[in-house]
C-alpha cells in the first residue's frame, strides 16, 4: 500500500519551487505507487462516494477518480509545493477501472504545460497520466493551480 | 436532475488532507485563511471534485469508467459550516452550491472520441 503522504512532499517541509522555477514543458520524474482496497476505501469516505455507484458486472470498483490523491505529488516531486496554493480547476479523463477488491500497481507521469500571470495572480497548468505497470491507461489530468509566489 | 447535500466541516478537511498528505496551512489554520481574505478554512478542491464524480458515477455506471470525462472548476471557497448542494443536471452540467454562492463549476459527460 502507498500512502499518498509517504509519497508527496509536504508544504513547509523544504524549499518551495516559486514562478520563477517552473519550465514548460519539463517532465515530471515517474512515480509508481499501488492502490490497495485499504486506500479505496478510505477514498471513498474522505469523498462521501456511495459504494453501489461503482458496481460493474457485480464486481466493487474504486471510485476512477481514486487516482486524484496522487496527483500533487507527481509534480511536487519535482516542483516542491508552496503553502498557500490554491486549485483553480481540473479536467479528468477516465479509460479504465480500477477494482476495489485487488491491489493495482500504478505509473504516474506527467509534464508541465503552461504557466502564466494574471490580475496578479500566478498560474501553473501541468498534465498527469496514470497507467497501470502494466501499461494499460486509467485517468488523464489537466490541471490547474494558482500560488502566491 | 441529481443531487446530494454535504454539510461541510473541519474534520472533513482534516480527513481529506491526512488522505492526500496535503499539508496547506489554508485547509486548517483558521486565522491564516480569514488574514488571506477568507471566511474561513478552505475544502480541498479535489474532494468537491471527488462529489460531483460520485453523482456521475451514478448517472453514467460502467460507462463512467472507460469513457467519462469531468471537468470542475472551483469558483468560490467552501468553508466549514457550509451546506453544501452537489447537483448533475440530465446534460451533465455540474455544479456546487453553498448558502453563500455558487462554489463550482463543470460538467460531467461521457467521450464520444474515442
Amino acid at each position: 500500500m502507498t500512502r499518498p503522504s509517504e509519497v508527496k512532499p509536504r508544504e513547509g517541509e523544504q524549499p518551495a519551487a516559486l514562478y520563477k522555477d517552473w519550465v514548460i514543458g519539463s517532465e515530471f520524474p515517474e512515480l509508481r505507487f499501488t492502490i490497495t482496497p485499504d486506500i479505496v476505501e478510505e477514498y471513498m469516505s474522505v469523498v462521501s462516494a456511495e459504494a453501489s455507484n461503482y458496481v460493474i458486472d457485480g464486481r466493487q470498483a474504486a471510485p476512477p477518480n481514486v487516482v486524484a490523491v496522487y496527483l500533487m505529488a507527481v509534480m511536487y516531486r519535482k516542483y516542491p509545493p508552496q503553502q498557500g496554493g490554491i486549485m483553480i480547476g481540473n479536467t479528468f479523463k477516465f479509460f479504465h477501472p480500477i477494482w476495489a477488491d485487488e491491489t493495482t500497481e500504478v505509473v504516474g507521469t506527467g509534464r508541465l504545460t503552461d504557466k502564466y500571470e494574471k490580475k496578479g495572480r500566478k498560474y501553473i497548468c501541468y498534465q498527469v497520466d496514470f497507467h497501470r505497470a502494466d501499461g494499460q491507461q486509467l485517468t488523464s489530468i489537466l490541471h490547474t493551480s494558482a500560488f502566491p509566489d | 436532475m441529481i443531487e446530494r447535500t454535504i454539510p461541510q466541516t473541519q474534520e472533513m478537511f482534516d480527513n481529506y488532507g491526512k488522505l492526500n498528505g496535503d499539508n496547506d496551512i489554508l485547509h486548517y489554520d483558521d486565522a491564516y485563511a480569514k488574514e488571506r481574505g477568507f471566511r474561513g478554512t478552505l475544502g480541498h478542491g479535489l474532494m468537491y471534485t471527488g462529489y460531483v464524480a460520485d453523482l456521475a458515477a451514478r448517472k453514467y455506471g460502467t460507462d463512467w469508467h472507460y469513457r467519462g470525462e469531468l471537468t470542475v472548476k472551483f469558483v468560490r471557497p467552501v468553508c466549514p459550516g457550509d451546506n453544501l448542494v452537489v447537483s448533475l443536471d440530465e446534460d451533465g452540467t455540474a455544479k456546487c452550491e453553498s448558502q453563500f454562492d455558487t462554489t463550482l463549476v463543470g460538467s460531467a459527460k461521457l467521450r464520444t472520441d474515442d
